[in-house]
């Protein structure tokens, strides 16, 4: 029937109709498509492709251009079948273009259809390849139109580490050549043919190949590999990947002796950071010796201060060390710190002679809760002159003894003290720390020696509502006549209220 | 699932043992303790440990010098590096981030930040435009930009949903956090503290569920709760008002039964029934947390620290050693209610004069303790307290050009987002809203006295991928906290994004979610 369709015979018309009315034009037409593909004449081929089209003026010639020109797609509306898929036909083209292009007498490579359908167009690619037909394999992936990762990259890819081989190439020439082939290609590893050229023994045309590649990732092992660890160490830290400067930070200890390594730190300040972070984790001695190089005498104290708690146990130990950290801070001069830790120093030895001589728990008390503990221990005499000694100011002192007396509840004592000077902090606290102890005789007492401005405050906390009241109205103030009436309650306190609001009638009247 | 504790693993019957862990070296202390004290005549288990959000070789190497490197079958990682805490909000939790990056100078989690922001630019399309304001939002950027450049090959080709990126240091705005947040939920995390969107809060005034249950109350808030949706980022004295027109609608609602007549109405009722008793349930409880918080926010201690903040905000006193602060140290108050407010004091004041500085420093050292000396130190590092360099205060300039502090502030109908510091607007939001518009070009005087580099980067998209904006629609800004962001800050956030003419909706992402508190206390150092 092919032949009499082919010759344009009448008959070929009826023939069709039949295997048509039989049901079987498909299969026929499959049939086709399928010998077309074992057939090794480009012309045979072309015969048995075109049956599955329609015989029509200028359908042939799309054919011929499927087959060994550009085009690509074809239409297949025009096909004797409706709805007859086109993919088995398109694709035998494709299939057929490629074996006939590896057929063809300067490549050589015979193929049958069956053996290439075996073998997989990455295998046909990969043999291509190992005989350096590059530019034939990356126009089959181009006109397969493979995924670049699988196509065109791999085979740059290649390509290139081929290229590296060519050992009468300049260096520059070689990494430039390749990198204008490859370009951002994506898919392509300039770090695998980094490798294959330090494979070969061109290191430095490695380390330009490695420029190009973008993942830091992929530099770094490479780098190291080769012994361009101050490199990698720079790679590293451009990536921000934390983690890949402590490999090569770890590289480089073992690698370099401990001087090239602190300076090489040095120029580094990002390792630098990341590295004393792991030594303080790891190795605090390294910590100290780094900070030693760089003059950084306040962290030098800080250092000794941290010593002087966690790895100091008897007193001595821990005095030594806060003179060592004293004496960095002023070399810092970091005056005030240097200060305290000798403040810290001498309440150490205090706390220390207070314990051989009192008895009981003082070391690392804070000083203020020093003094605090020897005022309810009765020592007063003693909190008096360590007030003095660290020159306590005068209003925190108040409050500390305030605190301290009322948590004895030695209301005697509280109310001497209260005697014993003009109070710099008022009365009120007096007020409020009785309340607090649930004394609301004693609180009274202070009560009244309350300054004017906080008097209807403190008249409130002890309960005295009428007298807060008077108080109020005595001085006018509208914030303080309502906070009074807040606290009146309505069955005991309503002569109270109905007088606050005489007052406040009275007030808007003027 | 157990939490990660030292000595021996609890007891159970299995032979797969998986470790989740921070890479982090002291964890791997007790990982190693765990392994080593498995009971050698025990079945054999596997074990296998997966680092979130990234493996580390230290850790690695810690294991093995700690001699168990070679028990773990699988050593992977899940890099999850931002979790979803509600729609609009990421968090990496990581609480370390602000003083590894401005202490340490360490940048692990600026990097972890720029995998997350990769991430989500695989899943929501590449971000066209990024701003930033800061050192690390500089480095971030630059870290995206070049993990851009490794995927070359693959071209992302999803419609993208943020049209910006907005990356802030935290240091950018150190005041903001240091102000105690007036927000429902603002109060919330600074009197009970918000733990991984879970408040621990007292029994007392919840209905007890059993007998004897003694227990704090563990409540899960998110705004999958419709009640805690409207009134989390309400100002607290808006709160109350909003419950009881709840509490009416609620009861009106079970009225309904008495008009229930026929079957059909009924069967109407009861199938409302179940959301309606998780509505009575919901404003039972918070109810509950209103007036827990009101009892705090009424006191006189709460009014007085208020009041001095706000003093300090608005630019009163900033100069001089501040009474109350002094008399919170006498009465030693908590240490780092102390800390925020003298830092707060330095910030307001472009920091402190020598002398008052000194005052402070003497004082905090000498009532709780020298060894403070290392958190002094650390806070000073970190910009929070300082002493006054030039002899220059900045910051009225930055308030008033900004508009930081507003004297006319509606709680209850906020036409601003000072509303969520009763009067102080939020520095960093309101540079993301004038970001929005008129754009950073007006403030270019304040950017330049605000720390760190301000910057804009562009990241082409194909056309397809283009967006053609419908008139009215909004833009979606993604913005990125580098070192924490507070819930007083997401609720200005979202205020607006809920304005009409706002025209930005916000996505808020974070290395973590805090309050002042919980800041200075990761600053703090104690050595013993």
């Amino acid at each position: 029937m092919t032949w009499l369709w082919l010759k344009e015979s009448q008959k070929a018309d009826e023939y069709l109709r039949e295997i048509q009315e039989l049901g079987q034009l498909t299969q026929a037409v499959q049939q086709c498509i399928e010998a077309a593909g074992h057939e090794h004449q480009p012309d045979m081929q072309k015969s048995l492709l075109r049956v599955g089209l329609e015989g029509r003026a200028g359908q042939g010639w799309e054919l011929s251009l499927l087959l060994s020109g550009s085009s690509q797609a074809a239409s297949f509306g025009k096909c004797f079948l409706d709805r007859f898929p086109p993919d088995s036909f398109v694709c035998m083209c494709q299939d057929l273009r490629v074996l006939n292009a590896v057929r063809d007498y300067h490549i050589g490579i015979p193929l049958t259809y069956s053996q290439y359908k075996q073998l997989t167009i990455q295998v046909l690619l990969d043999r291509l390849v190992l005989r350096r037909l590059y530019p034939l394999a990356i126009q089959i992936c181009e006109y397969l139109r493979l995924p670049e990762v699988q196509g065109v990259s791999r085979i740059l890819a290649h390509w290139a580490c081929y290229k590296v081989q060519q050992k009468d190439v300049s260096d520059e020439d070689v990494a430039r050549a390749i990198n204008q082939k490859l370009g951002d290609t994506p898919g392509v590893s300039y770090s695998d043919i980094a490798a294959r050229a330090y494979g070969c023994g061109r290191t430095e045309l490695a380390i330009k190949l490695l420029e190009y590649e973008p993942r830091s990732g992929e530099q770094v092992p490479l780098l190291l590999k080769m012994k361009r660890s101050k490199l990698a160490l720079s790679k590293a830290i451009e990536s921000g990947d934390t983690d890949l400067v402590f490999t090569v930070l770890l590289h480089l200890k073992n690698e370099l002796n401990r001087g090239d390594f602190f300076m090489t730190l040095r120029n580094q300040p990002m390792a630098l950071s990341l590295y004393r972070q792991f030594c303080k984790h790891q190795e605090l001695e390294t910590l100290k010796d780094l900070y030693n190089q760089d003059d950084n005498h306040q962290e030098l104290g800080s250092f000794h201060i941290r010593a002087s708690y966690a790895t100091e146990e008897r007193i001595e130990g821990r005095v030594a060390a806060l003179q060592t950290a004293a004496d960095a801070f002023y070399k810092a001069k970091n005056e005030f710190a240097a200060k305290a830790t000798e403040d810290q120093m001498r309440l150490l030895r205090l706390q220390r002679r207070l314990e051989d001589e009192l008895g009981g728990q003082f070391l690392d008390l804070s000083l203020h809760d020093t003094v605090t503990t020897l005022i309810l221990g009765g020592h007063n005499k003693r909190a008096e002159q360590l007030a003095r000694d660290f020159r306590i100011p005068d209003k925190r002192l108040w409050w500390l003894k305030l605190t301290a007396l009322a948590d004895l509840e030695d209301w005697e004592e509280l109310e001497k003290f209260s005697k014993s000077k003009k109070s710099p902090i008022g009365y009120l606290p007096f007020v409020e720390i009785c309340m607090k102890q649930h004394n609301k005789y004693e609180a009274k007492k202070y009560a009244s020696r309350v300054g004017p401005e906080q008097k209807v405050k403190a008249l409130l906390l002890v309960g005295d509502v009428a007298q807060a009241a008077d108080v109020a109205i005595e001085h006018r103030n509208e914030a303080e006549l309502s906070l009074v009436l807040s606290h009146c309650t309505g069955a005991t306190d309503g002569a109270t209220a109905d007088k606050i609001q005489r007052a406040r009638a009275q007030a808007q009247k003027k | 699932m157990f939490t990660l504790k030292g000595n021996r693993l609890p007891a159970a019957d299995v032979k797969n043992i998986i470790f989740f862990v921070r890479p982090r070296l002291e964890l791997m202390d007790i990982i190693a303790e765990n392994v080593l004290s498995e009971d050698r005549r025990g079945p054999v288990r596997d074990f296998h440990i997966l680092f979130v959000p990234r493996r580390s070789l230290l850790c690695e190497q810690r294991l093995k010098d700690l001699g168990v490197l070679g028990s773990f079958i699988h050593r992977e990682e899940y890099s999850l590096d931002l979790i979803p805490f509600d729609g609009d909000l990421l968090s990496m939790e990581s609480e370390g981030a602000f003083k590894e990056c401005y202490l340490e100078g360490d940048q692990t989690s600026l990097y972890h930040a720029a995998k997350g922001l990769m991430t989500l630019q695989a899943l929501y399309g590449t971000i066209p435009q990024i701003f930033g304001k800061g050192e690390c939002a500089r480095q971030v950027a630059n870290m995206m930009i070049r993990m851009k450049r490794e995927f070359t090959g693959s071209q992302n080709s999803i419609f993208p949903v943020f049209d910006n990126l907005l990356l802030l240091d935290r240091n950018v705005d150190l005041l903001t956090p240091l102000a105690t947040q007036l927000t429902y939920e603002g109060l919330i995390d600074e009197i009970y503290g918000i733990q991984n969107s879970y408040a621990k809060l007292p029994p007392e005034k919840f209905a007890p569920k059993k007998q004897g249950d003694g227990e704090a109350k563990k409540l899960q808030l998110n705004s999958a709760e419709e009640l805690y949706a409207e009134i989390r980022d309400k100002n607290f004295n808006a709160v109350g008002s909003v419950l009881s027109k709840k509490a009416k609608v609620i009861s009106a609602a079970f009225e309904e039964r008495h008009n229930a007549k026929t079957v059909g109405e009924i069967k109407q009722f009861v199938s409302q029934l179940p959301h309606m008793q998780a509505a009575r349930g919901s404003l039972a409880n918070h109810t509950s947390i209103a007036e827990l918080i009101k009892d705090v926010t009424t006191s006189e201690d709460f009014f007085d620290k208020l009041t001095v903040e706000q003093e300090f905000m608005s630019g009163i006193d900033t100069d001089k050693v501040n009474n109350y602060i002094e008399d919170c140290i006498a009465q030693k108050h908590p240490l780092i209610k102390v800390l925020r407010l003298v830092c707060l004091q330095s910030v307001c004041n472009s920091g402190l004069k020598q002398k008052v500085l000194d005052y402070y420093k003497r004082e905090i050292l000498q009532t709780y303790g020298y060894e403070h000396i290392l958190t002094l130190y650390n806070l000073e590092k970190a910009g929070l307290l300082k002493p006054q360099t030039g002899g220059r205060n900045n910051y009225p300039t930055i308030r008033k050009t900004l508009r930081l502090w507003m004297d006319d502030v509606n709680e209850q109908n906020p036409t601003d987002i000072s509303y969520v510091y009763s009067g102080y607007a939020p520095l960093s939001v309101r540079l993301a809203q004038l970001l929005s518009r008129p754009g950073w070009r007006s403030i270019e005087e304040v950017l330049r006295i605000l720390p760190g580099p301000h910057f804009e980067e562009r990241q082409p998209l194909p056309t397809g991928l283009q967006k053609k904006r419908q008139p009215g629609e909004n833009r979606v800004t993604l913005i990125f906290f580098l070192g924490g962001v507070t819930f007083a800050e997401i609720a200005a956030l979202r205020f607006l994004s809920q304005l009409e003419d706002g025209g930005t909706e916000y996505v808020i992402a974070t290395t973590k979610l805090m309050n002042g508190s919980s800041w200075i206390e990761a600053l703090m150092e104690k050595p013993f």
